[in-house]
């Protein structure tokens, strides 16, 4: 019976040992409003309330890059001057007194947008308007505006395509400006702006799936417009609850989505992402909770495999979200996760047949198959 | 008892060291605050905070500073600026009811959007870098897209129309950036109570938004101290200028409306920031001296002053000032607290009228002409009605002479033609050697560079109307260059009219005073105003039309090369040969059966097409088979020898 445990033992480290060898630093968050015109006052409010959330959960202001294509709050036509509000009910002032916007009007372009995330800057550009990540961030990349078919429009003038969304996000893992990228989108067809992304890492939440519109969710007769869109609307529903110190799980938050109220269905896609999203608290993106390691000395290399595992095993799971399914429709491989989850072997094939693929060499494939395939009989055979 | 003095002397001394460590070198950095009220005669109030901070110059080179901003000082290090003003502005300055000729609306009536001015200390060669930097830069601090400066196109170097003669001073301005809660917030983390405390807590963003005129202003000059060895000082002025309308619940339209300052911003003054040196409210009513005596030392004269028949004030001020145009009331709001808040509040009780001063010529510009392709922008100087009154005027040649001094910058899609220009002086043109004293004009670039036009008028002193205007030509964008809102037109930037010969100051005749505020309005101001900003519509392109035109001729283009090449390599005959030859053809997997039955019975298979990648597999998979066999043989033997046990 040690054989076994042995072996599966061997089998985990040997999965593991190719994982990110970075810890958590720090968060940092890219909150964009593509819209300009008065019309699409919602977005900016979208944005704006998310600016809100991760705000009040811990992320401060040198963290945030907010991006605003135009301005509402003091526009000539809002009769609230300097006031945003995303509810008709007028009880939360999302303008406060200390907004610090880093671009706005005609600098949201997509060539600023891109420069951003791939830290190509002018040498002039001060580091407020910078994304300072490193190799240890998590980000949240938060986008809200027109979009459709792999696209997104900036200002009614530009678009940002799928493929150049990818290409950013690759050039970001090449350059080791992320650990971990959540990107949140709230727009038309939404789901197929994700469409072109490879880079492991990178866990995506849009508003919709192709062919379906992202709506708002109500209009403010004294402002005039509409407010807030559905998917935003709803997000904030489940922050609100929270605080800092909450352990509410991704899950959860995917879980509170409903088709129903939403008007679509929100789209995940997590494949590019492996821990488990029922393990994850929300305040790994929408927040800053740093994990405080007490070293000995003073600069101690610390492993990071310890303090890795550390997170998923104090880390209390939601009760609610253990055994609840997602949208199976939504997640193509969520039964896979499942799965994974209940069965360690199959985890452990999947995860050798990962390995196995990326050989160049196929004479060690074999050689490693026959190894498994020994150790297969003599289990089968001691267990007779 | 003993023992406690004795306990408590290292400590006073200790104290005493720290206070002569912070304080003892030479001079303190200074804080003072201040704000002006003053209402105005269209029933409106003006609020003018003032904060002044001034670090005296030392050799600690700026790194560790008490009060000073060190984000600002840090900015004057680097870019070695030797004066800068930046201004965001929201509102046009009412020139004829809220003054004109004072060195309030001198220096605080700017135009709309950010404007920026600095002066650098740097060789000639270094001082467009250092624009170019030092815009990157307030655009990080100020929360505004005030880097859009920094392209050669958007800015100029005034060489003697904007009243600082310098070769080292660069001016821009963006009259469609927007001003709101973002700029206002950093500039008040400048100040050292920040908006929590003393008279910047007023400050309530929805009702400074709300007024009609709002300007952010942020001056700084560097003082040189003379001293080897020793670096200069620094002083940072800081202002707000708000015009607000006091609600008001009376009919009588004569009436001018009471207010407090709760009413006004909604909130109170409770306590001085404590790091201020002084910090004093104002309120300076105009044109109120003539039913006064002369004499206000004795206590029911000084009485009169704040509570008469025509208004009375709720608070009672400290002291009274008068100057030659009106009063001034000053209050100090040190002795107020969270039990006693500081509400100043003005009740008017009868109908009161009085009217500004106003400089000599009202400027206004305007567009001539109509069509996409060419137009002519027009200046109109007219005289005012306090014109004859003012000092300033000039004797040249016998003739009463007025100075007026005429800057503006051109975009260089605004193609203007110099020779155009033409002055009329009372609907009367006159040749450029009348009026003209001066002009400098510096030619647009296309895409490399803005005009920028110099003229000195010189007019005489019975002037009624004076215009002057100039043909341009509308030029083209790139696609790319257009904005996104590009429908909406395009901004040509406010014109400077600045009057060399008049100043404006105001003096309260008192000993030196040591308010900021007061000392800043007795310096004499260039009196200045700017016109308006005026939108030009430009040809601009139907932006889906290149989308169109790509698809179309993509169609095309498939369309013919697709058929021609099918002409071209098409062959009918050898297609119909490797048809019949795939019907022959066997599927993949019987191919592969076959192929393991041949192996399997040691012959080679009939077609020897196989190259060398297929020999390779079919080695690779016997070297598979032999293993499998092997293993398989192993575990046979594994199995048995442990049944056998």
């Amino acid at each position: 019976m040690k054989i076994v445990i042995l072996v599966m033992l061997l089998c985990y480290s040997f999965a593991f040992s190719s994982g990110d060898t970075t810890i958590h630093t720090n968060n940092w968050a890219v909150l964009v409003c593509t819209s300009r015109f008065w019309f699409n006052y919602r977005h900016m409010a979208n944005t704006l309330s998310l600016y809100r959330t991760v705000k009040r959960l811990g992320i401060p202001d040198e963290r945030i890059i907010l991006m605003l294509a135009d301005d509402m709050a003091c526009n000539a036509r809002n009769e609230y001057p300097a006031q945003v509000f995303n509810n008709e009910n007028h009880k939360l002032n999302l303008y406060g007194d200390n907004v610090e916007v880093d671009y706005r009007g005609y600098e949201v372009t997509v060539e600023n947008f891109l420069r951003v995330l791939t830290g190509r800057h002018e040498n002039a550009v001060p580091r407020s308007k910078r994304l300072l990540s490193d190799e240890g961030s998590h980000i949240l990349l938060y986008m809200t505006g027109h979009g459709g078919d792999e696209f997104l429009k900036f200002q009614d003038a530009e678009e940002l395509q799928s493929h150049d969304l990818a290409d950013a996000v690759k050039q970001m893992k090449e350059k080791r400006r992320f650990k971990e990228l959540m990107i949140m989108v709230d727009t038309c067809q939404a789901a197929t702006l994700f469409n072109q992304l490879q880079s492991p890492g990178v866990l995506a939440i849009g508003s919709s799936l192709k062919g379906e519109n992202s709506y708002s969710h109500h209009l403010d007769s004294d402002v005039g417009v509409s407010v807030v869109d559905r998917f935003t609307y709803y997000t904030l529903a489940f922050f609100e609850r929270l605080n800092i110190y909450d352990n509410a799980s991704l899950n959860s938050l995917f879980r509170s989505y409903d088709p129903k109220l939403l008007m679509s269905t929100a789209y995940y896609r997590t494949d590019l992402y492996q821990p488990h999203l029922a393990e994850v608290p929300v305040t790994n993106f929408f927040g800053s909770v740093m994990e405080t390691i007490h070293t000995d000395s003073v600069y101690k290399a610390f492993s990071s495999k310890t303090s890795n595992n550390k997170i998923n095993s104090e880390m209390p799971v939601n009760q609610l979200s253990e055994h609840d399914e997602l949208q199976k429709a939504n997640i193509p491989n969520d039964e896979l996760k499942t799965e994974k989850q209940k069965c360690p072997y199959t985890q452990m094939r999947v995860d050798l047949h990962e390995k196995l693929e990326k050989f160049e060499n196929v004479d060690t494939v074999v050689n490693l198959g026959i190894a498994v395939m020994v150790f297969v009989v003599m289990i089968s055979s001691s267990l007779l | 008892m003993a023992s406690l003095v004795r306990s408590w002397i290292p400590l006073l001394i200790l104290q005493s060291f720290l206070v002569a460590v912070a304080f003892g070198s030479k001079e303190a950095e200074q804080f003072s605050e201040a704000l002006l009220l003053k209402p105005l005669p269209d029933r409106k109030v003006l609020a003018h905070f003032h904060f002044e901070n001034r670090a005296p110059p030392s050799n600690s080179h700026g790194r560790h500073h008490h009060l000073f901003p060190k984000a600002i000082s840090q900015l004057v290090q680097k870019f070695r600026v030797k004066e800068m003003e930046l201004s965001f502005t929201q509102g046009r300055w009412n020139h004829e009811h809220w003054g004109g000729f004072d060195p309030l609306s001198s220096m605080n009536a700017k135009p709309v959007g950010v404007e920026l001015w600095a002066v650098f200390d740097v060789p000639q060669s270094q001082v467009d870098t250092s624009w170019k930097n030092l815009t990157h830069a307030l655009s990080g601090l100020f929360c505004a897209s005030i880097n859009f400066l920094e392209s050669s196109t958007s800015y100029a170097a005034p060489t003697w129309g904007f009243g600082t003669n310098s070769d080292k001073l660069r001016y821009g301005s963006l009259p469609r950036e927007a001003v709101c809660t973002e700029n206002l917030t950093p500039w008040l983390k400048l100040l050292p109570c920040r908006d929590k405390d003393g008279i910047s807590a007023l400050m309530n963003r929805p009702s400074v938004y709300r007024g009609f005129y709002h300007s952010q202003r942020l001056h700084l000059s560097t003082v040189e101290s003379g001293q080897e060895g020793l670096g200069s000082g620094i002083v940072l002025e800081q202002t707000l200028t708000v015009v607000l309308q006091p609600e008001t619940t009376s009919v009588e339209t004569n009436m001018q409306p009471s207010w407090s300052l709760s009413s006004l911003f909604g909130r109170k003054v409770v306590g001085s920031c404590v790091l201020a040196k002084s910090s004093n409210v104002y309120l300076q009513l105009e044109g109120r001296l003539g039913h006064e005596s002369k004499n206000v030392d004795t206590e029911i004269e000084a009485h009169k002053l704040w509570k008469n028949a025509d208004f009375d004030l709720s608070l009672k001020p400290d002291r009274v000032l008068r100057e030659s145009s009106g009063l001034l009331f000053i209050f100090d709001i040190d002795k107020s607290s969270d039990s006693e808040p500081f509400d100043l509040g003005l009740n008017w009780k009868l109908p009161s009228k009085w009217s500004c001063q106003q400089a000599p010529l009202q400027a206004s510009r305007f567009l001539m002409g109509s069509g996409n392709e060419r137009g002519a922008i027009a200046i109109l100087l007219k005289a005012t009605e306090s014109q004859e009154k003012l000092p300033g005027r000039e004797l040249t040649d016998g003739r009463c002479t007025i100075k007026a001094n005429i800057f503006q910058i051109f975009p260089w899609y605004i193609k203007v033609y110099y020779h155009t220009l033409q002055i009329f002086v009372d609907q009367q043109q006159k040749t450029d050697s009348e009026v003209l004293k001066k002009i400098n004009v510096s030619p647009s670039t296309d895409k490399v560079s803005s005009g920028m036009l110099e003229m000195m008028l010189e007019l005489p002193c019975e002037v009624k109307s004076a215009a002057i205007s100039i043909e341009y030509d509308k030029g083209f964008l790139h696609i790319d260059e257009y904005p996104p809102d590009a429908n909406q037109g395009f901004d040509i930037p406010s014109a400077l009219i600045s009057f060399p010969s008049h100043h404006a100051s105001l003096d309260f005749q008192e000993e030196l005073s040591k308010s900021p505020l007061l000392s800043s309005f007795k310096e004499k101001s260039l009196v200045r105003s700017y016109t308006e900003v005026l939108l030009v519509p430009l040809t601009t392109p139907d932006f889906s039309m290149p989308y169109n035109v790509i698809t179309i001729t993509c169609t095309i283009f498939a369309l013919y090369f697709g058929s021609l090449l099918n002409v071209l390599r098409r062959r009918i005959g050898e297609e119909e040969r490797f048809l019949k030859s795939q019907g022959k053809k066997t599927g993949g997997v019987k191919q592969l059966l076959l192929r393991l039955t041949a192996k399997i019975r040691g012959r080679p298979i009939e077609a020897p097409s196989s190259e060398s990648p297929a020999a390779e597999s079919s080695f690779l998979s016997t070297k598979l088979i032999f293993k499998i066999i092997l293993i398989a043989g192993a575990a046979a033997a594994w199995q048995y020898f442990s049944t056998d046990k």
